[in-house]
């Protein structure tokens, strides 16, 4: 697409500039992953709309799967997504030829995704520590942060061994959200107190009070010190380079940089904001959750400004159409969520469906999108020929955003009637007939998403497998020919 | 003027380009983000973690060791995603029959066995913070059996594939000892009001575990009815006496018993079954089982079958037997005409398409018996001035929910015994229950090295939120 093609001398080996074997691993496992944890959001659907539906699989239980759905989506999707986006978008911003080292990143991706799936099927038999967010067991805990901890090396690496000395926007945060994450992970899971290593009590601390404003500060910290700086990194590369647009201000990048590193690390508190917790402390996390739109809108007027005189390319461009997209949910999620911080509005909402849509406004409408889009941006560039199907991709991005959106909508509707059914004093059982439909609803747009991943599998894969650009080039010279038919002799 | 001219006496850094001042190099990115990082860190993590240690609570208990292993199964299979364990300023409803939970305070979460924090983060089911002894065990082992045995309603997920016997037994014990000493004293007074009921009516203890799916519905037995008492009297002793020979204030119109079956349907058939006969599939696991309403002997005649013992029963649950408190759940209106239709159920109006008419309505007539026997307690000398005076004492605060029927002066046995039935009795029995369930609990969190607060902690007695 914009990036200029291989270099005939590169392509003629077999060879292209960059080798990008630990940025392929990590991509395509990640989109692997995505069907995976959609399936089982599906699963999860389903059992809302009819418990009994998978009888007796003690592995398909609700409790069991929801927990393995959240931290999928967390580690092994998103986290696979971006540091997959990290291994490519890093050698080019810092003018190396690749990482540091492409075999580490490669064992990393293998490492991984065996963390991973062991993790899952400890979760799927009940072997988990029983917090949320921080589910998976000990020692699961300690290899993802020694895989963390490699990648990390590896990043660091790569930055010292750059050509290019000014760092981008994109490398600030390349450099310090990883860093975040691996602290905030291994506090957050309390990894000095192994306790019982296959399941709870575990990696908790002792007071329930005290566990519970550690746990919550380090769940929403897996948003705001990860996910969310890495949306930021992507969309700072995306917007400028799709476009081929300057970025429209630095300064607006400092201020969403610091920002970022101040006000999100203090909000988690609000999760429990009703809870027998310090007052202080929830003073604290709601003052952090309005502060965190300076940061916010510093971020989204830089890329209005990088955009303008560039919005042609927002239909045209597939990926920067994912990416704007997941920026404008981005916008709406952090609006929705200063709101949701506020007392008032949380006796009303908390506990309720509405946290759920949010969660998923978050993870499903910015992150994944976002992240579906990179996905075919970079697996265009790294296999230097075109996407298979270009329809396949519109399906691919119509159907994400309608089921998210429908499924945003639903879940919203539902979660104001049960707030404010449990206002009047209604127990929640009552209130369940009420929300049958809203769950079935739920359930089919739910089964949008999941037919979306399958189609990126299915495109990617045709993408990787066929040499669409031998046909594309073949496709061009047909219709060149019916244009003006070759001369005949 | 795009160039500037370096002045000699400003530092070299203040005539950087603006463009330049703007870049940060990775070590202000990585160690200045830490820095930021622990700076926030040492603020809403360190500081609150080493500042906030409040003392224990009155109402605060410590768990037994089988309920700290129910805790951890109920942590390890992710209970916590559906059901909160706090209760907000919100929560607690300020209505006639619901059930009051208390506002959890800071100090209930007093212990170091409480970990991992099970605070949770949405409500698909209740919040269990306060749910010790609403629920006898017999309902809870049907219930996470399957939920839908005794909630047709609910959308828990069936435990039947998750949990032994033995973790099963666990778990409720987790349930019925997690909210502190008001918990424990409901608790206490389920054991009490369960063993009543069970000697009165002849029956065996309900088998434990998930046992309940293969065991044969209990038969109750014959028993000797004390000399000058009614043979209902030990169960009308668990209803309000105001309600005996109260009739039903709405009209028997096809409308009513049509939403009366309705709301059977949608509640009552997991226990007292699709044909009403009391063998619906939660039956096998309680002792005593469900009623049977397809005797027109017991519609029109029988001493604790009238329709204010039906709406009473309804309203705020019969403790002892599974029999649930649905004052909360269903509206006043609703539970009249349940009572109406169940009067019809012996007319087969339970079968499918038929609707209920107001001729199969069983007319209820109190008896003989049943007159001279409410009339002899009006008459005797301590009940001439029967008024629920306000008491302090929680054990007998907890005796008079289980038997309101039950005047100071009342005294009697249950049937085919000689053990008295009482206030002062049933007060002193549930005390005793309560202080084993405590001791035993303190002994083991004693054992497990806890940090525990002063032993006089434990004489505190226990609070009754909301209690008459």
């Amino acid at each position: 697409m914009l990036e200029p093609p291989a270099h005939p001398r590169d392509t003629a080996r077999g060879r292209l500039p960059f080798p990008d074997g630990a940025a392929k691993h990590w991509i395509l496992s990640s989109i692997i992953w995505l069907t995976v944890v959609d399936l089982f959001g599906l699963v999860l659907a389903t059992e809302f709309t009819s418990p009994e539906a998978f009888g007796a699989i003690s592995w398909l239980q609700f409790s069991r799967i929801r927990p393995s759905h959240v931290n999928g989506v967390i580690l092994a999707w998103l986290s696979m997504m971006y540091f997959g986006a990290l291994f490519y978008m890093l050698p080019r911003l810092c003018g190396t030829r690749g990482m540091w080292s492409e075999r580490l990143g490669i064992w990393c991706a293998w490492a991984w995704n065996l963390m991973f799936l062991l993790g899952v099927v400890g979760l799927l038999t009940g072997h988990s520590q029983g917090r949320e967010y921080g589910e998976l067991i000990w020692p699961i805990d300690i290899a993802l942060l020694v895989i963390w901890i490699a990648n990390v090396v590896n990043i660091l690496a790569t930055v010292a061994i750059r050509t290019i000395r000014p760092i981008y926007v994109s490398v600030w945060f390349f450099i310090a959200s990883p860093l975040w994450l691996a602290v905030d992970y291994a506090i957050g899971n309390v990894i000095w107190r192994p306790g019982n290593v296959w399941g709870a009590p575990s990696g908790a601390l002792t007071g329930s009070l005290s566990d519970a404003m550690l746990n919550w500060w380090y769940a929403h910290n897996l948003f705001g010190l990860w996910l969310t700086p890495m949306l930021i990194a992507l969309t700072y590369y995306m917007v400028p380079r799709v476009t081929n647009t300057p970025l429209y201000s630095y300064t607006l990048s400092l201020v969403s940089f610091w920002g970022m590193a101040f006000f999100y690390t203090g909000v988690g508190d609000h999760h429990i904001l009703q809870s027998p917790t310090p007052a202080w402390l929830k003073t604290i996390a709601e003052v952090s959750s309005w502060m965190l739109l300076v940061p916010v809108f510093a971020f989204t007027i830089n890329i209005l400004g990088t955009m303008k005189g560039n919005w042609d390319k927002f239909f045209t461009n597939l990926p920067l159409r994912f990416t704007l997209t997941a920026f404008f949910f981005y916008f709406l999620v952090n609006i929705q969520g200063a709101f949701e911080a506020l007392q008032p509005f949380n006796r009303l909402t908390h506990f309720t469906n509405f946290v759920v849509a949010h969660a998923h406004l978050a993870l499903l409408g910015a992150f994944t999108i976002l992240g579906m889009g990179v996905i075919d941006y970079i697996v265009a560039q790294v296999y230097a020929r075109p996407l298979w199907s270009r329809s396949l991709t519109e399906w691919m991005y119509w159907l994400v955003v309608v089921g998210f959106t429908g499924f945003f909508t639903v879940l919203t509707l539902a979660g104001f009637q049960q707030g404010l059914e449990w206002e009047q004093g209604v127990p929640e059982v009552n209130v369940l007939p009420q929300l049958h439909a809203y769950f079935i609803a739920r359930g089919v747009f739910g089964a949008m998403i999941v037919l979306s991943g399958i189609v990126q599998i299915v495109n990617i894969g045709m993408t990787i497998f066929t040499d669409t650009h031998e046909r594309r080039r073949r496709e061009t010279i047909a219709v060149a020919e019916t244009i003006a038919p070759p001369v005949q002799a | 003027m795009n160039s500037i001219e370096p002045d000699e006496r400003i530092p070299r850094g203040w005539a950087r380009r603006p463009r330049e001042r703007m870049l940060i190099t990775p070590l202000v990115a990585g160690v200045g983000g830490l820095l930021a990082f622990f700076t926030v860190v040492a603020i809403v993590v360190w500081l609150p973690i080493h500042t906030f240690d409040p003392p224990a609570s009155s109402d605060w208990a410590p768990l037994a060791k089988v309920a700290v292993k129910g805790r951890n199964l109920f942590a390890q299979n992710g209970c916590y995603v559906c059901h909160s364990g706090y209760s907000r300023p919100q929560d607690v409803r300020h209505a006639l029959y619901f059930l009051y939970p208390k506002i959890s305070q800071p100090g209930d979460f007093f212990g170091s066995d409480q970990s991992p924090n099970l605070l949770g983060t949405e409500r698909t089911g209740p919040d269990l913070s306060q749910e010790a002894g609403w629920h006898p065990d017999d309902w809870q082992r049907a219930h996470f059996y399957d939920p839908r045995f005794v909630d047709p309603m609910s959308l828990m997920p069936a435990m039947k594939s998750l949990f032994s016997d033995r973790q099963v037994e666990e778990l409720i014990s987790f349930v019925q000892m997690r909210s502190g000493k008001s918990g424990l004293l409901r608790y206490a007074g389920q054991l009490y009001a369960k063993h009543v009921a069970i000697t009165n009516q002849g029956f065996q203890p309900p088998p434990v575990g998930f046992k309940g799916v293969h065991a044969k519905i209990q038969e109750g037995a014959d028993r000797k009815v004390p000399a000058g008492q009614l043979e209902e009297a030990p169960n009308l002793s668990q209803i309000d006496r105001s309600y005996w020979l109260a009739g039903d204030p709405l009209p028997v119109t096809e409308g009513n018993l049509l939403r009366g079956k309705q709301v059977f349907l949608e509640r009552c058939v997991g226990c007292h079954g699709p044909k009403g006969n009391g063998k619906g599939p939660a039956a096998s696991f309680m002792a005593p089982p469900p009623a049977d309403f397809t005797s027109a002997d017991d519609a029109c005649c029988g001493g604790d079958t009238g329709p204010g013992d039906f709406y009473y029963r309804i309203l705020r649950g019969w403790p002892g037997t599974a029999m649930e408190n649905f004052g909360e759940r269903l509206s006043v209106d609703d539970i009249w005409r349940v009572v109406l239709f169940v009067k019809t159920i012996p007319n087969h109006t339970l079968r499918r398409d038929v609707i209920p008419e107001p001729k199969d309505y069983i007319v209820w007539q109190p008896s003989k018996e049943l007159l001279a026997w409410v009339a002899s307690r009006q008459k005797l000398p301590s009940n001439a001035d029967f008024v629920k005076k306000p008491v302090t004492d929680p054990f007998m605060q907890e005796a008079m929910r289980i038997f309101p029927g039950l005047a100071p002066g009342d005294r009697f046995f249950l049937n085919g015994t000689t053990e008295p039935l009482s206030l002062d009795d049933a007060a002193k029995a549930i005390r005793t229950i309560y202080e084993d369930l405590l001791n035993r609990a303190w002994a083991d969190a004693k054992a497990r090295g806890e940090k525990l607060p002063p032993e006089e902690q434990k004489l505190i007695p226990p609070e009754v939120p909301g209690q008459q």
